[in-house]
Parts: C-alpha cells; structure tokens; sequence
C-alpha cells in the first residue's frame, strides 16, 4: 500500500476507528487493537485496549496471540478483524459470533469468495495455550492451528441463512479488503451506507421529519448533517431503537434507522 | 378597599425567608407559629427539604397518615416571589397513605406567593374538622368556615366558587371528589395544577378539608442583594428561551411519548411491552397540529410548557406525557379523545393520572388472567377505563379495591397479582420502562418516595449515550445519586425541573441564584452537601417509620420477563444486577448494607438536626 492501512481514510474515518467502531457494535466485551511494536496508530476511543506483537513481521497468529492473551478470561469468543475492510457489517460479526456459540467449536471461519478468513472469524479465547506451543514451533499460519482445533467453517449458503446478514449484506461485502492502491481506490468510490433518519419531538418541526428519511452516511455526525440536526448536548440518536450516542464519529452501516431525540426526556 | 401590609416581624430571617411557620390546629383554626433558625434553613433551603425537615419535627412517630394528629405541609422557599424565572412553586409535604413514607409533591401556582406573603416559609395543618370545612389564612389570621356547599364539587370549580365568596386575592389549593372519599392517590389542586403524587389529596380529605384559602399579607421578606437578584433573573428569563427548553414550549412533555416509543421505553399494557403499536394517534408530532389551542404558563414562568389540547365536544384538556402514557398505551388505549377524556376527568375527580392509570392498568391484566372478576374491563377499553376512573373516584364497585393503590389491591388477591402490580414502595411507576433504562432502574428502586421521575432523573444517564442504557453497573449507581441530589436541589429552592437543561453547571450557578437572595456565600460545595442531606433526611423519616432495605426493589416482573427490542436484543434485568448496583448506591450514599446511614454519614452531613428534631 505504501501507507499504513490503519490509518487510511474512509468516509470521514480512518480504516483503524471504522473497524472498532463496527465491532464494538456488536461485543459487549471490550475490544482490543494489536499493534506493531512502535506502530502509531489513529486516535481510538478510550475504552479501547492496546496490545503490541512480540515480534513484528511474523503474521496473522503472531496478532492473534497478542489479542487473546490481551482479553484474558474477559471473554469467552474473540472476534478477530483485519483493519482493512471498509465494509464491515456488525450483522456479519454477529453471525460469526452466532455461528460459534451455536456450534460449539473452536473456531468459526468464514469461507467465501474463494477463500477462507481467518481475519474474519471467532476464536476461542481458550486457544491462547494452543497458539502459543505454535508460535513455539514457529508455524506461524493459521492453518496449523486450524489442523488442531475444531473447526466450523461457515460457507456463503450459511452465512446468508442468518437473516439480518442476509437483509444487510447479501453480497458479503463484510469480506472485502483493500490490498493495494487501486483497490483501496475502488473501496473509496463506493458510497456511503444507505442509512435513514428521523426526528421526533421538538426536532419534527411541524411533524416534518417523522417519517424515516433515506440518506448517505457512514458516521453518526454526517447523519446528522443530513437530518438538519446538530449533535450538541441537548440532542442524542438512538440507534436501530437500541444504543444511545450522541458521537459524532460513531459508525454506521447499511440499513441503520438512526433516530434524532431531544436529550432532555423529562417530563 | 385598599388593604394595608401589616407589618411582619422576621426576627433576625436571612434573606427571602420569614424565618417562621404556621401550624394551625383544626377544627378550631387556632394557629401557632413555628420559628424555624437559620440553621435549619439553611441546612434544608425550603419546598422539599424543608418539608423533610418538618416531618421529622411535627409528625408523630408511626402516625396514620389519615389520622388527624398526621401533619399536612404547603412549604415555600427563598426564591418565591422573587422574579426568577419557575420560582413560584411550593412542596406539599405529607405521610403518604398510598407508601407510609413521606411524600412531597410539588405544583407551581399563584397559591405559592399568597402563600408565602402571608408572612410565613411554610403553612402546616393539624388536626380534622367535623363537618367539610375551608381553612382561611389571611396574612397572619387563621379561621376555619364551613365548605357544605363545596363539598362534592371539582377542586376547579370549588377554587372558582371559593375566590368569588372570599375575593380575588385569596388563592385556592382544593381537593376533589377522590380525596373526600380517601382515594389513596388523590391529588391537591390550585390554578388548575396538581400537587399530583402520593395521594394528598386524602390526607386534606382526612381532615375535612375542602381547601386552603390563603392571602398575602402584602410584604415581601427582603431580599439580601435585590440588584443582584434582578440581574439573575434577567440572565435566566433570557436562557430561558433557548434550546434547552425548546421542547416543552414547542410541543410540552408529550413529545416524549414517540421517542420513547423508538427507543422501546414507553411502558405498554401494563409493562408487559415497551411499545405501543398505535403510539403516533396520541403523539405530540401529531396531535400539536392537529387539536393544539392554547399554552399555559405556570406563574412566574417563562417556559410555558402546558400545551391544552381539543377533544371531543369542545372540551379542552391538558396535555402532558405521564397522563397520556397512563392513560393511553398503558390501559391499551389508542384513541385520543378517551385518553383527553380520562386525563380531563382524573383532573375533575382528583385523582394523580399515574397512579389511577398504573392501577386500573394493572387491574387490566388481573382480569385478563382471571385474578379479578371484571370481564368489562379490557385492555384497549376507553369506556371501560372511564368506568373505571368514576368508580375509583366513588369507591363503587371495583373502584373501591381499586381506590387503595395496586400495591393494597394487590395483597388481597395473591402473588401473581403482586408480581405484576406496577408499583415501589406503593407508589406507581410512571412512564420510564425501567429494564430498557437502567440507571432508572435504580433511581426508581431506591428513591425514598416510591418509583417516581421526578425525585430521580436517572433516566438522564441512560438516555446521555455515555452508559449503556441495557447493562446497569456501579456507573449508573453513581449517575442516580448525582440526578437524585440535583432533584433534590432543585425542589428545594425550589426551580422548576424543566429549566434544568439551561444550567450547563448547575451546582454552581444554582449556588449563585441563592446567594444575592439570601446573602448566604453557599459554594458549589456546600449546596451538594445540602442536597445529599435532603434526600437522606427523607430516608431518615422512612426508616423512622419502618421502612427496610426489602422495600428498595423493583416488582418481580421486571426482573424475571425480558424486553426485546426493535433491535433483537434483548433488555434482561436480573435480581442480581438490581442488588449489585442497590450495594453500590448504598455505598456511594454512605449507607451501610441495610440502608442506614453509617455514623460517618449521620456526622458529615449533621443529620443528627432530623433527629434532634423528631418530637414536637
């Protein structure tokens, strides 16, 4: 790429803050970035934790290692992420995660497009001992360790059987990176997610506002924006009728219904 | 004729304070006067705090709250009548008959200023008539007249009568049919506002007391800084205006009712959902262009939030959230017109729209699962639930269970009826969904009047962003203490809670409107210390009166049946996670683990002044 993929902008985002923003969506763990040694990375929300690689260059488990010893037993299943997908849905987190649990295995690893994932799959936090004897051995591919675990490995068919995957995106476009200038160029041309947003309250100026407003958005602020809305502290969103923000960099993805609230709910 | 002031002798009061009550014994009218120190002003300021602090004096220990000996409170506070923006407001302060526990509520009214020119911090009455009668204070005279002709009337309409008999200068604080008849949620009326929680209206019903007349003696106590003073009040009428208040002057409390129905926080059918599927017929977005006629200011308010709505007929209502929650989506009613009709008939009868609401809900659900025999009475009913509120109001038929609150229903019918009552400490849960708002959760678990919005705002944390609103921790414990210290704040200077949006720092600048009235230098931190002692001087009087930590909790259907969002996820709240952050506002309050003020807490906060002053 020539630059760090971290901190490649995307919509008013860097790679790095879109990818945890989607994540921690969907965890209810806390989320944790793994590092180069020396890597600088963009600015991250506080709550986010940082581990470093033991040693730079020697790929993906070497990450995976540095990950699960960073979550310890604050989780039973990892989510595992690549920086580099602008795409990423939290349905397609979900239902890796959904998979996981519902299968009882080890890892849950997506295999589509052609190719399995690993950079987009659930692993046991329990494996921490068993990628340690590899990094040991120095067989630093994930497929050794897929040799050893029990596998599930979730296919295109499905995936898409779980319905907000589905319903969100069809043509897993949660899988798509950016490996180069060009692709990152193509990955730039792409709009921003199809959101929609309302205003209730006082925020409905003569009720205009009431009925769900299709617009392009891939933060919280920009939705805003396109509402007509300010994010100050007399006004917070609700999320698909779920998690309150008022972040003006919080990340959104196809079909989010983003509801604009008066903050002050006395009464 | 042309009344002139009497002169007043305050003694040595500081600043916007008489620095006395009046305690008038019925039925004779005798009255004493109570003088109250500059130490426990200034250790309670006024409304609510105050209020506490002449429960824990004038009640008797274990009292009925019915019972003519129970004391009934009309507390002021430094700011009425200064020309602060909200500040005409005062606390009606009683033992509840609906909780046990003391119970204050507050109402904004002219009643608030001629109350206090009378020449007093607060008015108190003792004691019960024989025959339905009226209290007349008339700046420093009391008599007692007869109120036979009033007796049965709307408290509106007997406040008109009152005032055409007495003079316009006399305002009126009246009780309706529901609080002769003892309904354990009546209301207290005055300029068509209500002193709505807790069932005051039957402690006046107690004591045969149609209403309290009062007039002012004409002579305001001064003010330490008047310059200063006006120079506040130009600064806050001007905030006033501004976005933090744009809600409830545009469309009032109502436009709550559409953004909770979003966020899966608008308590349905009894609870047992937290969305209404017809919530946009009774939305504020809607209904504003549709029947809007008029908005009311309370007196001395800039904000202007009463929002009056046509119904059916002509009739006109007022319009706020927590009546049309209750009496809409809760009952299962979508149709505007009966839900006006049964918020404008609760205010003809006297009766607190939650309450009546939350009851008749529950009692919804009892017949649907056979617990009650009431076949007519469904959910979605809007004649069944008009029914209801006239048979509760005459304590006929079903109304007469009805009458005592869902918690007393309850008990006589069984554990499933109990599981499912709406109710803490007695009191019933207005319209906050407390699993999918769990700092709220706490905050209406633990506060010392019962579940209310109005002593907690801990909602406030939950809809902030900054906590997750499904997952309540220490974190919430910790933002349900600071709204629950603010509320008490703010009740007891008292100011209107809908202009709390226009203080960026509250404490501080709240600090800073007391300061030129009463010359007190109170700091940021001495105004926090007051408001901590205020809310446990209220749990000090509960625990006096019985009160334990098993009534610190929440009914067991929030705590054993989930809520599923529009989201998928669903909002679980578990006996665990309620203990958990129960222990951490315990501590957080300096309480032990039963709830009691540790020794430590009892010295800081010098709440030994509650006590000393426990016996008349």
């Amino acid at each position: 790429m020539g630059r760090p993929k971290a901190s490649l902008e995307w919509h008013g985002s860097t790679l790095l803050q879109r990818v945890v923003g989607i994540v921690a969506r969907v965890v209810d763990g806390p989320v944790v970035v793994v590092r180069a040694p020396g890597q600088e990375l963009p600015e991250l929300p506080a709550e986010v934790a940082l581990a470093t690689d033991a040693r730079e260059g020697r790929g993906p488990l070497e990450g995976i290692h540095a990950g699960l010893a960073a979550l310890g037993d604050a989780a039973s299943w990892a989510y595992v992420s690549s920086t580099d997908v602008p795409l990423l849905h939290p349905a397609f987190v979900r239902a890796v995660l959904r998979a996981a649990e519902r299968e009882d295995a080890d890892v849950a690893l997506p295999v589509a497009h052609g190719f399995r994932h690993p950079l987009a799959a659930a692993y046991r936090t329990g494996l921490l001992p068993e990628v340690e004897r590899l990094i040991a051995e120095d067989r630093m591919k994930p497929a050794f360790l897929f040799e050893r675990v029990r596998m599930h490995e979730l296919d295109e068919d499905e995936l898409l059987r779980d319905r907000d995957l589905s319903r969100a995106d069809p043509d897993l476009l949660s899988l798509l990176n950016v490996n180069d200038p060009a692709e990152y160029e193509r990955a730039r041309a792409r709009s921003a997610p199809a959101v929609t947003v309302r205003r209730f309250g006082a925020l409905a100026r003569n009720g205009a506002g009431l009925e769900p407003l299709p617009v392009r958005a891939a933060t919280l602020g920009e939705a805003a924006t396109s509402a007509g809305v300010t994010l100050d502290r007399h006004v917070v969103a609700a999320l698909n009728g779920d998690q309150i923000s008022r972040d003006p960099d919080y990340p959104l993805a196809t079909g989010d219904a983003v509801a604009f609230l008066a903050a002050d709910a006395g009464g | 004729m042309r009344r002139v002031p009497a002169p007043v002798d305050r003694g040595s009061a500081p600043g916007g304070y008489f620095g006395r009550a009046l305690v008038a014994d019925l039925p004779h009218g005798g009255a004493e006067r109570l003088p109250l120190s500059e130490q426990v002003l200034r250790s309670c300021i006024g409304g609510a705090g105050l209020g506490a602090w002449l429960m824990h004096r004038l009640a008797p220990p274990g009292v009925d709250p019915l019972a003519p000996e129970a004391p009934l409170a009309f507390v002021f506070s430094p700011l009425v009548g200064t020309p602060l923006t909200t500040s005409a407001k005062f606390a009606v302060v009683a033992k509840s008959p609906l909780t046990g526990l003391l119970n204050d509520a507050l109402a904004s009214s002219h009643f608030a200023i001629a109350g206090k020119l009378t020449g007093h911090d607060a008015l108190v009455v003792r004691g019960a008539c024989e025959v339905p009668s009226v209290l007349v204070v008339d700046g420093g005279r009391t008599r007692v007249e007869p109120a036979f002709p009033l007796w049965g009337l709307p408290a509106a309409e007997a406040e008109r009568r009152l005032r055409e008999r007495l003079g316009a200068g006399f305002r009126v604080a009246a009780i309706g049919p529901a609080g002769e008849r003892l309904v354990r949620y009546a209301t207290v009326s005055h300029d068509g506002r209500h002193a709505g929680r807790g069932g005051l209206g039957a402690v006046m019903g107690a004591k045969r007391l149609k209403a309290v007349a009062v007039r002012g003696a004409g002579v305001k106590p001064p003010l330490a800084d008047p310059e200063g003073v006006l120079v506040a009040a130009r600064d806050l009428r001007e905030r006033s205006f501004g976005p933090a208040t744009a809600k409830y002057r545009e469309l009032g409390t109502l436009a709550n009712l559409l953004s909770f129905n979003a966020i899966s926080t608008l308590p349905t059918r009894n609870f047992q959902a937290a969305s209404f599927e017809d919530a946009p017929r009774l939305a504020a977005e809607e209904l504003h262009e549709l029947r809007g006629v008029a908005r009311n200011n309370c007196a001395s308010c800039t904000i202007g939030c009463e929002h009056i709505y046509a119904g059916r007929g002509g009739s006109r209502a007022r319009v706020e959230y927590e009546n049309v929650f209750a009496l809409g989506p809760l009952c299962g009613v979508s149709d505007p017109d009966a839900t006006l009709a049964a918020s404008a008939r609760c205010d003809e009868l006297g009766l607190d729209t939650i309450s009546a609401g939350g009851t008749i809900a529950w009692a919804m659900e009892c017949a649907e699962r056979g617990l009650i025999d009431a076949p007519w009475l469904r959910f979605g009913d809007a004649d069944a639930l008009l029914r209801a509120l006239d048979e509760i109001a005459a304590r006929e038929g079903l109304g007469d269970l009805l009458s005592e609150g869902s918690r007393r229903a309850a008990a006589t019918i069984g554990p499933e009826a109990e599981a499912i009552a709406p109710q803490v400490k007695g009191l019933e849960l207005p319209g906050y969904e407390p699993r999918t708002l769990q700092a709220m959760a706490l905050g209406l678990a633990v506060n010392a009047r019962g579940a209310d919005h109005n002593r907690s705002g801990a909602y406030e944390a939950d809809l902030s962003g900054e906590l997750d609103r499904l997952a309540g921790g220490e974190g919430h414990a910790a933002a349900a203490i600071e709204t629950e210290d603010r509320a008490a704040a703010m009740d007891s200077l008292i100011l209107c809670k809908f202009l709390r949006g226009v203080f960026a720092e509250p404490w501080p600048e709240w600090a800073a409107l007391l300061q030129p009235v009463t010359g007190w230098d109170m700091d940021e931190r001495e105004l926090k210390r007051t408001a901590r002692r205020i809310v446990l001087a209220k749990r000090l009087y509960n625990l006096r009166e019985g009160w334990t930590r098993a009534e610190d909790r929440l009914p067991e259907r929030f705590l054993s049946e989930p809520i599923e969002l529009d989201s998928g996820r669903q909002a679980t709240l578990t006996p665990a996670r309620l203990g958990g952050m129960i222990d951490a506002y315990y501590a957080g309050r300096g309480l032990d683990p039963d709830g009691r003020p540790e020794p430590a807490t009892t010295a800081e906060l010098d709440l030994d002044l509650f006590v000393r002053g426990a016996s008349p």
